[in-house]
């Protein structure tokens, strides 16, 4: 409805490979969409939206609402007509661009009942949604990496059929959902699903211009349009013309474009380079060669057309480089907490870790792939660091700090709340719970005449019954005069929903010099790492404190974005001397502040340190404190605490960390009896203990 | 609830000039993005912003109309009418009322339908009839949409906001409603760091950014704590007592917004202005726009029609700090040497040209 022209396609200054790969996907549909990559305040949303004006037309059933080709596949409506013996009479229309907003819910998403087919007529009829809207078209997700679980299970679902299949609140519906998917993301704010990302054909890194007059062109082109989007997009109407043109020549070009020989098999060679998963790419890279070939007005395929093909096709597909892992798909029974056969069966260290080569015995090889950053890894010997130990602990060499690299991490099996029957708002990929959100899975009704998240289908089954006597009780001032149905306070039924949600874990971590001592730091930052990977992929809020020196800081406020969590933690330098009191606390508030916000959310505590506290927040005894702080966080049963104790073996034993835990009704385990892969399982057995008694 | 109807008057507001000038900006010229206000508790941050109410100027809007649709179309960057005015514009019915850019606020603990609008269920169940009923969004359309404690506003929340920010517009496809809106609005953040971080994607959503301290001056304090003692015991005669100031501040305001259109950048700042934004490595393009906008308003402000490179020098310092973090975990905050480089730099070449 807005009357505002958007920002025109071809005014946009540089960025030739995103508009490149844009008209690509217009000109064939079969490359299968676009991800655009990148910083903030790069015109990738402004490329993606601009896109709509060059879709070229299609030929559609009159009427349709599903965008039926004329020869099929239809929907059901199509297939009647055609059933009947009518032939389909088409349109030609533009192919759509259909928005996916971030809060879009499934029922707008798949479609689902027509609420006003079933109240006024009390007919059962197929409301349809994005996806019917879509079909043969562009679906386009601004912030793809933010989009709920199911929405994207949802996506995925249609984009892999071509079909968009409903099995819902009452309604049994397929239809044909073709679809381009066109994506945006700012890669900060986290990944998308690798099943997700081998949806997109082509990807491309989206990154400012360092020209300055460049720059300087977006800035007045920018103004200009700002000023006046009208008078801006007239002035561009004619090039934008010329490039939709362009686009439709290119396509009815398309299938005279020949792939020399020589040049097909380059593209198998390409695509073996990159080590790309399955035979998707090589199809991709064919297509998008030849698409661009089409786009220069060539018959043939050019070198220069593969390799620019290669760029925006083997992005996304090599598969050498870093997180986020190969995911499991989500178990979706509650997986046995207990079943330690599996855990005998995880698999050895993940490829995509980076693995130094003083990991532990079941890292994996170090090779070539540790990666450029291995040099500053080597610089740092842990030995400095073991002999600051005992100095740290007088607090001579506080100055003295050591780098370790991150340890090996490991795949964790998932951790797992038992499902309690608390309402939660948050979000994730966990546990179960109930939400109030109007999100999220709608599992059954129940009776709720406030009805903010009204479950039709419940309803009308609630109200059919009354439906003859009210109608003769219906007065002719009453509200029910042209409805089919009359529906009363007492039928109104509301939505129970459950979706995943992801924990709150805040790990307070010793980076003080003992830390230094039998790698203990390269250990212990292997278990985070992987704790961190793992809920990233579940979506848990993770949040580091670690103290050293004169105190704590927050290295990371609760996130989801595990590239920073482990930028930090490969970066986090340990040495000086033990303000335990001041981590503890810096976690403590964190958490508290997280129940304030949340009350319903089960936070936990990890505490990696050996006790040993030797600097004063208040001024009291460094220990003493510590201990205080530690009967604190024992007396706010939703915060679950877990002590790791990492006091070196071998020496006399002060049995500090355990008195703590035993202060903060901690579990405790020590770090000798734990490889970091049974720190992980620590924590799951204590995560899962709670589950029992969360209600 | 008296207070309410007299707000603590901007002019005011002691101190916190940056603060003050930051917020003046974007009521000059909704179109710098809002503005995010940092500081610990009690430096007046709220206070300032519900101060602004008063200086707001009035705008026309559809009679009735819950978008609040510009009836007037005078605007060339507008968004044009709604469903509702258009159809009533056609039938010849379309009335305008005039009334004061609002501030709506919005709460920490808001839903997200709440927020982007939902189905009014009621009129479903009576009529049969899907009716969408607008939310926040839709009410600080052409407006000011403050969030106080910006930082604790949910993650989801963040996304939908995000989003309409972005593109001026409210796309609902919820719960049987599929319904899209104008919801071009200057928003208004204020946090106290202290609380937790912002997300850097919705920190480079705010147009400019400051830092707000307690005052240090003892003076500045007494004159603080003198003024809010005389304005809680009598906000009425406060309010009275400070009309004049208040006058004068709004009127600058208006004669700005007039100048504005007018002001001219020249070549040699837009070159200027691009080399900061390359040297103090930040994301994207925004802060570049971000920069060359402010400069603009900070002279229509001025009451001049050309923008000077100090323009652009106090526009780098609200436009650039939030946008500096190569990693989202450092601390907030602009290298004031680089920038002063980095002028000296860009200077130098544009002056070559």
């Amino acid at each position: 409805m807005s009357a505002r022209p958007s920002y025109p396609f071809s005014a946009i200054v540089g960025q030739t490979r995103l508009k490149r790969a844009l008209l690509a996907c217009a000109v064939c549909p079969g490359i299968g969409g676009v991800l655009a990559r990148g910083q903030k305040g790069t015109a990738k949303s402004t490329a993606a939206r601009a896109l709509a004006a060059l879709l070229p037309h299609i030929e559609v059933a009159r009427g349709c609402a599903y965008s039926c080709a004329p020869r099929g596949p239809w929907c059901p409506d199509c297939t009647k007509r055609v059933a009947r013996g009518e032939t389909l009479e088409t349109d030609w229309r533009p192919a759509r661009l259909v928005e996916l907003p971030v809060g879009a819910t499934e029922d707008r998403v798949a479609g689902s009942l027509d609420l006003e087919a079933a109240i006024r007529q009390g007919r059962k009829v197929f409301s349809p949604g994005l996806l019917a809207r879509a079909n043969r078209g562009v679906l386009y997700a601004d912030e793809v990496n933010l989009l709920p679980d199911h929405l994207v299970d949802a996506l995925l679902c249609a984009a892999s059929l071509g079909e968009n299949v409903v099995e819902r609140e009452g309604v049994s519906f397929r239809h044909p959902a073709r679809i381009i998917l066109v994506g945006t993301m700012n890669p900060e704010e986290g990944e998308i699903r690798p099943q997700l990302l081998d949806r997109f054909g082509l990807c491309v890194e989206v990154t400012a211009p360092l020209d300055l007059t460049e720059r300087m062109e977006v800035l007045r082109h920018r103004e200009a349009y700002d000023a006046d989007p009208a008078g801006f997009a007239a002035g561009w109407a004619k090039a934008e013309r010329a490039l939709a043109r362009a686009v439709v020549e290119a396509r009815r070009a398309l299938p005279l474009v020949r792939l020399p020989a020589r040049l097909a098999r380059r593209v198998v060679e390409l695509c073996v380079e990159a080590n790309a998963a399955g035979h998707r790419a090589d199809i991709v890279l064919t297509r998008t060669a030849r698409t661009l070939a089409a786009l220069a007005g060539r018959e043939d395929v050019r070198q220069s057309d593969l390799d620019e093909a290669a760029e925006l096709v083997l992005i996304h597909r090599r598969r050498t480089s870093p997180p986020p892992p190969d995911e499991h798909p989500e178990p979706r029974n509650d997986e046995r907490p207990d079943d330690d056969q599996k855990k005998q069966h995880e698999k050895p260290p993940e490829k995509t870790a980076k693995d130094p080569d003083d990991g532990r015995g079941e890292s994996g090889p170090a090779d070539a792939r540790a990666g450029d950053d291995e040099g500053d890894l080597e610089d740092a010997p842990p030995q400095d660091a073991g002999d600051a130990d005992g100095e740290a602990q007088t607090g001579a060499s506080p100055s003295l700090e050591t780098i370790f690299p991150v340890g090996a991490a490991f795949r964790v099996k998932p951790i797992v709340y038992r499902k309690d029957r608390l309402v939660r708002t948050g979000s994730g990929r966990r546990t179960r719970s109930r939400t109030s959100l109007k999100s999220g899975r709608y599992v059954k009704a129940r009776q709720d005449p406030a009805a903010t998240d009204p479950a039709l289908d419940a309803t009308l089954r609630a109200a059919a019954p009354h439906q003859r006597r009210r109608r003769e009780l219906a007065t002719p001032d009453g509200i029910a005069q042209d409805v089919a149905i009359v529906i009363r306070k007492a039928d109104l039924r509301g939505r129970v929903r459950e979706k995943r949600m992801g924990h709150f874990i805040i790990f307070v971590v010793d980076a003080s010099g003992s830390m230094g001592a039998g790698k203990r730091m390269v250990e212990t930052k292997g278990a985070v790492l992987s704790l961190l990977l793992e809920a990233y992929q579940k979506r848990d809020k993770v949040g580091l404190v670690a103290f050293r020196g004169e105190g704590a800081e927050v290295l990371l406020s609760p996130t989801g974005s595990v590239d920073l969590a482990y930028k930090l933690l490969e970066e986090l330098p340990t040495g000086g001397k033990t303000p335990l009191v001041h981590g503890l606390s810096l976690g403590y508030e964190i958490l508290a502040r997280q129940l304030r916000r949340d009350p319903t959310s089960l936070p936990v505590l990890v505490v990696i340190s050996d006790g040993r506290a030797n600097v004063s927040l208040a001024g009291g005894k460094p220990l003493e404190e510590a201990r205080e702080c530690a009967r604190v966080i024992a007396d706010e049963p939703r915060i679950r605490p877990l002590v790791v104790d990492v006091e070196k073996a071998g020496m006399i034993r002060f049995g500090l960390a355990e008195r703590l835990a035993t202060d903060m009704g901690a579990q405790y385990f020590r770090i000798e009896d734990l490889r970091a892969r049974d720190l992980v399982a620590a924590l799951r057995r204590d995560v899962l203990s709670t589950g029992n008694d969360s209600r | 609830m008296k207070n309410h109807n007299f707000p603590y008057p901007f002019s005011a507001i002691v101190g916190q000039d940056l603060m003050k000038r930051a917020l003046l900006l974007n009521v000059v010229n909704p179109r710098l993005g809002g503005v995010l206000i940092r500081g610990e508790k009690g430096t007046a941050k709220s206070t300032a912003v519900r101060a602004l109410c008063g200086l707001l100027p009035e705008i026309d809007v559809a009679a009735g109309c819950p978008f609040s649709c510009d009836p007037t179309g005078a605007d060339p960057a507008g968004d044009g009418l709604c469903a509702a005015c258009l159809a009533r514009a056609q039938a010849g019915t379309l009335e305008s009322t005039r009334r004061r850019v609002r501030v709506v606020d919005l709460p920490v603990g808001a839903t997200e339908d709440r927020v982007l609008g939902t189905l009014d269920m009621e009129t479903t169940i009576k009529k049969g009839e899907k009716r969408f009923e607008p939310g926040i969004l839709a009410e600080a359309h052409r407006g000011v949409l403050y969030v106080d404690e910006v930082n604790l506003l949910d993650d989801h929340i963040v996304d939908v906001l995000l989003d309409a920010a972005a593109m001026g517009v409210n796309t609902v496809e919820r719960e049987g409603v599929s319904f899209s809106h104008p919801a071009r609005f200057v928003l208004v953040g204020t946090m106290n760091p202290e609380e937790g971080e912002l997300r850097p994607q919705l920190l480079d959503r705010f147009g400019l950014c400051v830092q707000v301290e307690g005052i240090a001056d003892i003076d500045d304090r007494v004159e603080v704590v003198k003024r809010r003692a005389a304005y809680e015991e009598n906000p009425a005669g406060f309010s009275e007592a400070w009309a004049g100031r208040e006058r004068e501040v709004a009127g600058r305001v208006e004669r700005a917004r007039a100048l504005l259109p007018r002001v001219v950048f020249s070549d040699e700042l837009l070159r200027l202005v691009a080399q900061i934004a390359v040297d103090m490595g930040v994301d994207g393009h925004r802060a570049d726009l971000v920069m060359m906008k402010t400069a603009k308003t900070m002279a229509a402000l001025d009451g001049r029609d050309a923008a000077t490179r100090d323009d652009v020098a106090r526009a780098a310092e609200m436009a650039l700090p939030h946008r500096m973090r190569k990693k989202p975990f450092q601390n907030i905050g602009l290298d004031k040497t680089a920038l002063a480089d980095s002028m000296a730099h860009g200077g130098g070449k544009g002056l070559v040209r």
